[in-house]
């Protein structure tokens, strides 16, 4: 089904790959201010955290010092007490103020420690929550991206791809991408102002020491790097895994009555759960990886101290070195290892976040096959001549053309009707005229201009569709009814559904016009939704309307008033019409014949009933369901 | 679809204060089944926290019996009477010295490892329960899919079925990974940490752990805020996703009327909203952890100033001669273990409170009862002949309002009968009980005599082929869709179904034949060549009982004959029903129906209908009005 797809693709992947995520942390330009914000803050809290255990370093030589008067002032019996006091080279007098001031000086610091803690916790909310804003900020300009961006892409890109899928890339992955940006990208850039700052103290209080925890430093990195190779494509393959398992799902879902009525339960709960399987493992593939990398690193930190304490044993017994301040070197040892837990953490989100992030790239940078020229022409009105010069199209890249060199010139006001049998090209052409999809060949003139040389919107605007399909969109009736009009006054649309044979049956409703409509039009029968899609675009008032089968979900009493409707309102309109009643056919004032694809003949019901078996056979056959009782009635 | 959306959000939070409980118990239910691997992460997680808490005892000893030499503090070793005097060690003792103190690193690094590896496979075990459970949940939700009968697909959107099985099992995904277990270690670590400390010092130790209840309450507190905040979020990025799916459904139609940028300004503004409640939930998820933290600060300043005081014997109650400057420092080192998987807990809660949320979703999705239950002792319906009677049957969609009012009809073997009726006449309810899609509210409807609802719907419905108006197709080759009915038909049984109803050709012509993979609404495939393939899927089946719904809707009228002229040889002897708008199909018919508001109205075939110029008269006449203006077709060929 894309074989169109395969060839280029790979090439761009492998560009792609790495920069995806540095390329999504790019889009940070639109939200400067509050990532500076945060920024900011995460160094304010920083520093201030940095000074907590100097000041409990503080406290713990006043302890000491008073300790020390306290034992030295309870010496019995009292010469042997002033002998020590002297030869500590203090008095009695000033000991005892030591030993006052110490329980003082300890509560004044304890004061700043938790002034210093509310002060940190001020500015570390004021990250964490610029933070958070940034990254709903980025996730919301991700997902307006993929919107519009999914929104303009051409019909083909939707056939080729699953509703289920596209879901998960504009839920699940920018949540993964959201979750980098909010937790791990400031995380790091905070794991690293913390390792540096630490390492710098470190290195003043004991380089000797320091050179140690230098030598297990990069060991956790290189295994941060290896963690982050070997999982990105773990992640990557559990959201793949985890898209094919909702696609089956959506399809149990959406065709919930095939399934009950084929009697495929088993079988598709197999299919599910294999899918299930796929997943499961999957997870657990990633979960011996990751059960292992949190206490690994925790691990590699604690061995860290422990190594610390084997090195620090040879100086503290030569006397180089106090245990207070192998006990000050600790405390800052504990700092160094938090944040290299928490790139442990971030090293995870980042594999996550950057497979997520390809994946969404990979729908931004899809490239419609319809495209605007920089350049096109804005119609501000259209007459409404068409001519398809040589027209051929292909729906894929390879594969027999569904067109094959169609030509034919249709004048303003003119109604054109396609005959011909299922999959012959009467769909397609209509396709072609709002340009859902491009010729491959061959061009398509609407007042002269090629309409690859309009802007999609004049183009559009200026024809009115009934798709076979009818999709309706949550909302009332009458906001349905305006779909292409939202500005269309209350008597407007009332007009457009009685034209279309739909005001009635809306009035039949308590709420009427204000009647909610739900997803797919559910509370409508197929009859009703049908004539809202008429009514909509019949308010249109386009100067080209295409009809597509439209009213084929419409009992016959119903149909025959659609069908005034509508003959009433092409007049004057250029207008193509997939229809099998004759009436239409009759009144056509080009009739195309089409046959796999080709102009097997063209031209009035006069001439092609005189001139063309291939119509007249038609006619015949297409006769048969409208035929008038009387010649049917015996 | 908001307004749902929204209403069942509101039930839940409403529902939820009782229901915490009874969500919890139905985890437990699923849990149960790896009670081995439950208690091997106990088992594990305890073993972990054990090696953990033993390392600063090693190392205190290493402190205490080679470096700072105490022999009242000194269990490892018999501390020799020279290390206390000498300052600076030399010579053998500082090589003996040395090397006790590498003997507890190794120890310690020993226990590290330990450590590590209990918990890795604690996390592991944890993991493989949790993955488990989700499976089965996963599972149990299709089936349930499977089981809920038309009636409630049609009441609900198919959004948000999706989400329950989607983005609720996700959530459980984050809650059963990490968070559980990280609850799970923090649990028995502060446990543990906390009767240790009551042991040392027990006076110490309350002033010291006074903080937590504090911080019990401001996580509680701030945890209740978010909750409340979050659930306005879910609910708003509920109504994002479901802008998103309506606008992929209904892409053709946003660019045919040019809609994309009120369609993109639209969910921009749900998008925002989106926004908007989760950056207000951040609030107070951002204020949480500083505050904790702050807290812990305030801890650690209580323990110094407590400690210290104690040891000046400025404290009253606590005597100075129980405090040491080791236990003021092994104090400050079991509060802060005790502190950070606090923090983590309350970083967790937000998690673990979504994680019961969404278990809340599914089993009320779980619980929902199917309208349509198969009877335990149902029997399978033997191989069908075709008499199908509707015995006053009565059906309604909502209670009280009926779609058919006392429809009484007898259908003998090999006949085809056509529904006609306006728009909500009822002729689909009809087709929608013989399948045992739904059920009649009073009456019966029999094949053969038997009630279908005492045979099993497998036996039922595999002898019944059906085609409908909106055809759906799977997103796998042309060849598998047709061979949906019957997966064991060869390749060449396949195509001779596909000949058989005039689809062989366009086949044949796409570009990888019967190998071509359909996108999820047959992309490339025009509605008639789509309806083409679900026919041929039918033809394949052979089915004993055929219902045709608008089946022929988009296909031309050429077509149409080829399909009636096969199923005309396959059904020989077969019941058929059949709605069609087109008079061709039904005027063959040996019985038509004439519905009309719930009700049988008129019955006979089409000659006796006419003759009788009632209902069916009339409405065949309308169309025929609206014909009329039109000149009169000349060369009238065929019949």
């Amino acid at each position: 089904m894309s074989q169109g797809q395969t060839g280029p693709r790979p090439k761009r992947r492998e560009k792609r790959g790495s920069g995806a995520l540095t390329r999504a942390i790019g889009y940070l330009r639109n939200h400067r201010r509050t990532t500076g914000i945060a920024l900011g803050a995460l160094i304010v809290a920083t520093v201030v955290q940095l000074m907590v255990p100097q000041l409990i370093q503080n406290m713990f030589t006043f302890i000491t010092d008073g300790f020390r008067a306290d034992v030295l002032l309870s010496i019995e019996p009292e010469f042997a007490r002033q002998a020590a006091v002297r030869l500590a080279g203090e008095t009695v007098e000033s000991l005892d103020l030591q030993r006052v001031a110490a329980g003082q000086l300890l509560l004044n610091t304890a004061v700043i420690v938790v002034a210093a803690a509310i002060f940190r916790g001020a500015f570390a909310f004021v990250q964490t929550y610029m933070a958070e804003t940034t990254s709903q900020g980025l996730a919301f300009d991700f997902r307006n991206a993929i919107f519009s961006k999914i929104s303009r892409l051409s019909f083909s890109y939707y056939d080729r791809n699953q509703t289920g899928q596209l879901m998960i890339r504009a839920t699940s992955d920018v949540e993964n991408l959201r979750l980098f940006i909010a937790q791990g990208l400031l995380g790091a850039v905070q794991a690293f102002l913390l390792l540096s700052l630490t390492l710098v103290i470190l290195f003043l209080s004991s380089a000797r020491l320091a050179l140690v925890v230098v030598a297990i430093l990069p060991l956790t990195f290189i295994i941060f790097a290896v963690f982050g190779r070997i999982s990105q494509p773990l992640f990557a393959e559990v959201q793949r895994r985890l898209s094919n398992l909702n696609t089956v799902l959506q399809e149990n879902v959406a065709g919930i009555k095939v399934v009950r009525a084929f009697v495929r339960e088993r079988q598709e709960a197999e299919r599910f759960y294999a899918a299930t399987d796929a997943f499961y493992e999957q997870q657990l593939l990633v979960g011996r990886t990751f059960s292992f990398l949190f206490p690994l690193i925790f691990s590699i930190a604690q061995a860290g101290t422990l190594l610390i304490l084997g090195a620090a044993a040879e100086p503290i017994l030569r006397g180089e070195l106090t245990i207070g301040q192998y006990q000050a070197f600790s405390l800052y040892l504990a700092l160094l290892f938090i944040p290299l837990g928490n790139l442990g953490f971030i090293v995870s989100l980042l594999a996550q976040a950057s497979a997520s992030a390809e994946r969404i790239f990979e729908i931004l940078d899809a490239e419609s096959d319809v495209k605007e020229k920089p350049n096109a022409l804005h119609l501000d009105d259209m007459r409404g001549d068409v001519a398809f010069e040589h027209v051929t199209f292909r729906y894929f890249n390879s594969g027999e053309p569904v067109l094959k060199d169609v030509s034919f010139t249709v004048k303003a006001g003119q109604t054109v009707a396609l005959l011909g049998s299922t999959g012959s090209g009467k769909t397609t052409i209509i396709n072609l005229i709002p340009r859902f999809y491009d010729v491959s060949e061959g061009r398509i003139t609407i007042d002269g201009h090629d309409i690859r040389d309009l802007t999609l919107d004049s183009l559009r605007s200026h024809i009115g569709i009934v798709l076979q399909e009818t999709n309706l969109f949550s909302g009332t009736i009458r906001d349905n009814i305006a779909f292409g009009r939202p500005d269309a006054s209350d008597v407007e649309v009332m007009e457009a559904a009685k034209a279309a044979a739909a005001h009635d049956f809306i009035m039949s409703f308590p709420e009427g016009y204000n009647t909610p409509v739900g997803e797919r039009g559910s509370t409508l029968s197929g009859g009703q939704k049908q004539r809202i899609a008429i009514a909509r675009a019949l308010l249109l008032k386009p100067s080209i309307l295409i009809l597509d089968d439209s009213t084929s979900a419409v009992d016959f009493a119903t149909e025959a008033k659609i069908q005034q409707a509508l003959d009433h309102l092409m007049q004057g309109r250029t207008s193509f019409v997939i229809a099998q009643r004759i009436s239409t056919v009759r009144n056509a004032d080009l009739i195309l014949v089409l046959d796999k694809g080709q102009i097997v003949a063209s031209g009035t019901h006069d001439d092609l009933l005189e001139h063309s078996p291939v119509y007249a056979e038609i006619f015949n056959s297409q006769l048969v369901g409208d035929a008038a009782p009387s010649t049917q009635g015996a | 679809m908001f307004m749902d959306g929204g209403r069942q959000l509101l039930n839940q939070e409403t529902a939820r204060p009782k229901s915490v409980a009874a969500t919890l118990g139905r985890f437990w239910a699923y849990f149960r089944h790896y009670w081995v691997a439950l208690l091997s992460v106990l088992a594990l997680t305890l073993g972990a926290v054990w090696a953990g808490i033993q390392i600063p005892l090693v190392t205190e000893q290493a402190v205490n019996c080679y470096l700072v030499p105490n022999p009242q503090a000194c269990t490892y070793v018999q501390v020799p009477p020279e290390w206390m005097t000498a300052a600076g060690a030399t010579g053998d003792a500082l090589g003996a010295r040395l090397r006790g103190v590498g003997e507890l690193v190794l120890i310690a690094l020993g226990l590290l490892a330990m450590n590590g590896t209990l918990i890795g496979s604690a996390f592991y075990a944890m993991r493989y329960a949790g993955q488990n459970v989700i499976r089965r949940l996963q599972r149990e939700m299709l089936h349930q899919i499977h089981r809920l009968s038309l009636g409630y697909y049609s009441k609900n959107e198919a959004g948000d079925v999706m989400s329950r099985v989607t983005n609720d099992v996700d959530t459980l995904q984050q809650t059963f990974g990490f968070a559980l277990m990280q609850v799970v270690t923090a649990v028995l670590n502060v446990g543990w940490i906390i009767i240790v400390m009551l042991q040392r010092q027990w006076e110490f130790a309350l002033l010291s752990l006074s903080i937590v209840p504090v911080m019990l309450a401001v996580t509680w507190y701030f945890s209740g805020q978010a909750r409340k905040a979050f659930r306005r979020a879910r609910r708003e990025i509920g109504s994002v996703n479901a802008n998103l799916q309506e606008s992929i459904a209904g892409a053709r139609e946003v660019q045919a009327f040019n809609r994309e940028e009120e369609a993109i300004a639209q969910f921009m503004t749900s998008n925002d909203a989106n926004r908007a409640a989760n950056v207000r939930a951040a609030l107070y998820t951002s204020a949480l952890s500083p505050v904790l933290e702050a807290l812990s600060y305030v801890n650690l300043g209580i323990v110094v100033v407590v400690g210290g005081l104690g040891l000046l014997g400025m404290i009253p109650f606590i005597d100075k001669s129980t405090i040491s400057i080791g236990l003021v420092i092994a104090f400050i080192l079991y509060t802060q273990r005790a502190t950070q998987p606090i923090q983590q807990i309350a970083l967790l809660w937000a998690n673990v409170q979504s994680g019961i949320a969404g278990g809340e979703r599914i089993f009320s999705f779980l619980d929902e009862r199917p309208d349509v239950v198969e009877l335990p002792n149902a029997k399978p319906l033997p191989p069908i002949e075709g008499r199908v009677t509707f015995e006053h049957v009565s059906a309604e969609y909502v209670k009280g309002e009926k779609v058919l009012d006392d429809v009484n009809f007898e259908v003998q073997p090999g006949q085809m009968i056509a529904l006609v009726g306006p728009t909500g006449a009822g002729k689909t309810t009809v087709i929608n009980l013989i399948p045992r899609f739904y059920d009649v509210s009073s009456g019966a409807v029999k094949i053969d005599g038997v009630d279908v609802r005492t045979v099993t719907t497998d036996s039922l419905r595999s002898q019944i082929g059906i085609v409908l108006q909106d055809t759906y197709l799977f997103s796998t080759t042309v060849m598998e869709n047709i061979r949906y009915g019957r997966p064991d038909a060869t390749d060449e049984e396949v195509i001779a179904a596909a000949k058989l109803v005039a689809a062989h050709d366009f086949i044949e012509r796409l570009p990888d034949g019967y190998q071509t993979v359909l996108g999820e609404r047959g992309g490339g495939l025009s509605q008639g060549q789509r309806q083409l393939i679900a026919i041929a899927r039918v033809a394949l089946m052979n089915p004993r009982l055929l219902i045709l719904d608008e089946a022929t809707s988009s296909v031309d009228t050429r077509t149409e004959r080829i399909i009636q002229a096969a199923f005309d040889k396959l059904l020989r002897g077969r019941t058929s029903f059949v709605i069609a708008h087109r008079l061709s199909t039904i005027r063959s018919a040996d019985q038509i129906y004439m519905l009309k508001a719930g009700r049988i109205v008129e019955h006979g075939t089409h000659e006796e209908l006419m003759a009788r110029r009632g209902e069916y008269y009339a409405l065949y006449m309308s169309q025929f009005k609206a014909q009329e203006d039109a000149p009169q077709p000349v060369p009238v060929a065929g019949d």
